[in-house]
């Protein structure tokens, strides 16, 4: 009667050494002296933003610089800072905003390369939307109105009150209210939102259900905006320059070369996300210059002190490379 | 063990009438999902019918990223389950022979087993970033506190005189957990093993879902992020009957082991 007990036990208890046994050695960023390529863990979140890294590893930008790279899907910003910060991934992805953010609270950041850009064109890859019979007809409207965005006091409501500053309406007086981009698009068809900000493939959603898109709000923050950057720990910048400086190279190849093969890109976001092919061929793609546009990480650093998200702007030339 | 042979038929009968009835209800509420986003209850965009999500979970089954995503969770899941199993048992018999180690520990018990295993998410975060150990740590928070109790208030039940007796026969400790202690705090261990199973279930796949390690959660939460409606749902479903999956063995498990016991002969005598 006991026999099949313990067998039960041991059998839970192998399934438990299995599962554990691979999570014991980490990729570590140790200086490769053998010729051994440098193990090198990246943070990055499951959306077309990221397609070059992946492009670039599949097209060996990084392994021919001695760079075994794992792209690892966290969700958000909220799991990768930390995650960069105490050294699981050397490398990681974020929002501009977010980092201006993380900066002013004196994180230990550093970037070390361009991520993606808006499109500059009203034709970008997010877009501010409404109801089709909404009497809101540009952002100037949205003065007491509800705009929904996928976390509040970052990239995105900086992003519309730059679209209701320049259409000439009070900013402060737009509302947001917190809801993640899958559910944006049934809370405007029910009524519970006034207006939605949304990126791709949300955005191709939004047209199909016949939403109104009433402006690029990254296009409106500056002109050709950096939307989210590379970067890592500051310890890793200073005991690490070379690796840094591999890192950065073969992310401007990527860059580069996602820039200009959106074929490409369009296949390589079949195999992280889960995006059908249909919406991929439709999806704007946004822009991935090699070099990051200063000027406009400047204009989110003012904007961010003007909309009361910072008391005091912070220190941009020390977050940038 | 010939009555119990004896009786077996009606058993199985009861059973079989028990399993009609619980997959007529779940084909009753598969009917409700797949009739109400039809007719406009529910919007279609937002909850696909029972059909559309059925079609697309099928789709899945030729996909190895499916596969490979199921083995993960179960591995997580297995995983922490036979840690909190094995922690839970060793340190409720520990605590449930020794009353001076018992009373010392149960305030620190009762303040630590209601915090939410999601509110550690933070932390293991910053410690282990999002990997299996992060959400392996939240398995075996939730699952070890359900098997902990359940063993604590077995081993309080053991039967004193019983017990007495086989101290007046020298029994050594170690023998005294094998043979009276362990017996008959069997029904309550194994009731804690069915519910730490279906907690560390559950804290699993919010694991995966929320830390990002790899599993059925990390599938649902790309689904999501991808506007792949159908899809999300579709594993959903998978979830849910690993859950049924999960119960079903355990219940067996239980049936098998504990058959000598008065609530499953109560149980069978009453069929």
């Amino acid at each position: 009667m006991r026999r099949p007990l313990i067998a039960l036990f041991t059998a839970v208890a192998l399934l438990a050494t299995a599962a554990c046994g691979d999570s014991s050695d980490d990729g570590s960023a140790a200086p490769a002296a053998s010729g051994k390529p440098d193990a090198v863990n990246a943070g990055v979140i499951a959306i077309l933003d990221v397609a070059p890294i992946y492009l670039g590893k599949e097209k060996g930008f990084f392994s021919k610089r001695n760079i075994d790279l794992t792209l690892t899907t966290a969700q958000g910003g909220a799991a990768i800072v930390p995650a960069v910060l105490s050294g699981q991934y050397q490398f990681g992805f974020s929002n501009a905003v977010s980092l201006l953010l993380a900066k002013s609270n004196n994180a230990p950041l550093k970037v070390v390369c361009n991520g993606n850009n808006s499109t500059g064109a009203a034709d970008d890859f997010a877009g501010l939307f409404v109801k089709p019979d909404s009497p809101i007809k540009s952002p100037k409207d949205l003065v007491g109105k509800t705009v929904a965005a996928n976390t509040l006091k970052n990239i995105v409501d900086t992003s519309v009150r730059a679209s209701v500053k320049k259409d000439g309406g009070d900013p402060s007086q737009v509302k947001f209210t917190e809801l993640p981009f899958p559910e944006q698009v049934g809370a405007l068809q029910a009524g519970r939102v006034d207006a939605i900000f949304v990126v791709e493939p949300f955005q191709q959603a939004a047209i199909a259900a016949g939403m109104r898109k009433i402006a690029s709000s990254y296009v409106d923050a500056a002109p050709n905006l950096t939307v989210a950057l590379y970067f890592t720990s500051t310890k890793l910048a200073g005991e690490n320059p070379d690796l840094v400086k591999r890192f950065t190279e073969a992310m401007q190849e990527s860059l580069a070369y996602a820039d200009s093969h959106s074929d490409e890109v369009r296949d390589i976001i079949g195999t992280y996300t889960k995006i059908d092919p249909a919406t991929r061929a439709k999806m704007t793609l946004p822009k991935w210059p090699a070099d990051i546009n200063r000027e406009s990480i400047d204009a989110l650093a003012t904007a961010a002190v003007t909309d009361g998200l910072l008391k005091q702007k912070p220190d941009v030339a020390g977050l940038l490379p | 063990m010939v009555s119990v042979a004896a009786r077996r038929p009606r058993v199985t009968g009861r059973r079989y009438r028990s399993v009609t009835l619980g997959a007529l209800g779940l084909i009753g509420f598969g009917l409700v999902l797949e009739v109400a986003p039809r007719i406009g209850v529910v919007p279609i965009d937002f909850a696909p019918p029972t059909s559309q999500i059925l079609v697309t979970l099928v789709g899945q089954l030729d996909d190895g990223s499916f596969w490979t995503a199921l083995l993960h969770t179960l591995g997580t899941w297995a995983g922490g389950l036979a840690i909190a199993v094995v922690a839970g048992a060793v340190i409720g018999v520990l605590l449930g022979s020794l009353p001076i180690l018992r009373a010392a520990t149960t305030t620190t018990i009762e303040f630590l087993r209601p915090i939410p295993s999601v509110a550690l998410i933070p932390l293991v975060i910053v410690l282990y970033g999002p990997t299996v150990r992060s959400t392996l740590i939240l398995v075996v928070y939730a699952a070890f506190w359900q098997m902990l109790i359940q063993v604590v208030h077995g081993v309080a039940d053991v039967d004193p005189v019983a017990l007495d007796t086989a101290r007046s026969f020298r029994l050594s400790p170690w023998a005294r957990v094998r043979h009276v202690v362990w017996p008959s705090a069997l029904p309550y261990v194994m009731t804690g093993l069915r519910l730490a199973a279906a907690v560390a279930l559950i804290l699993t796949i919010t694991g995966e879902l929320v830390i990002g390690s790899p599993g059925l959660g990390k599938e649902i939460d790309t689904a999501q992020q991808s506007n792949e409606v159908r899809l999300v749902y579709a594993l959903i479903v998978v979830t849910g009957l690993l859950g049924v999956l999960i119960n079903l063995v355990v219940r067996w498990g239980e049936r098998r082991l504990l058959s000598w016991h008065p609530a499953n002969r109560a149980e069978k005598g009453a069929a």
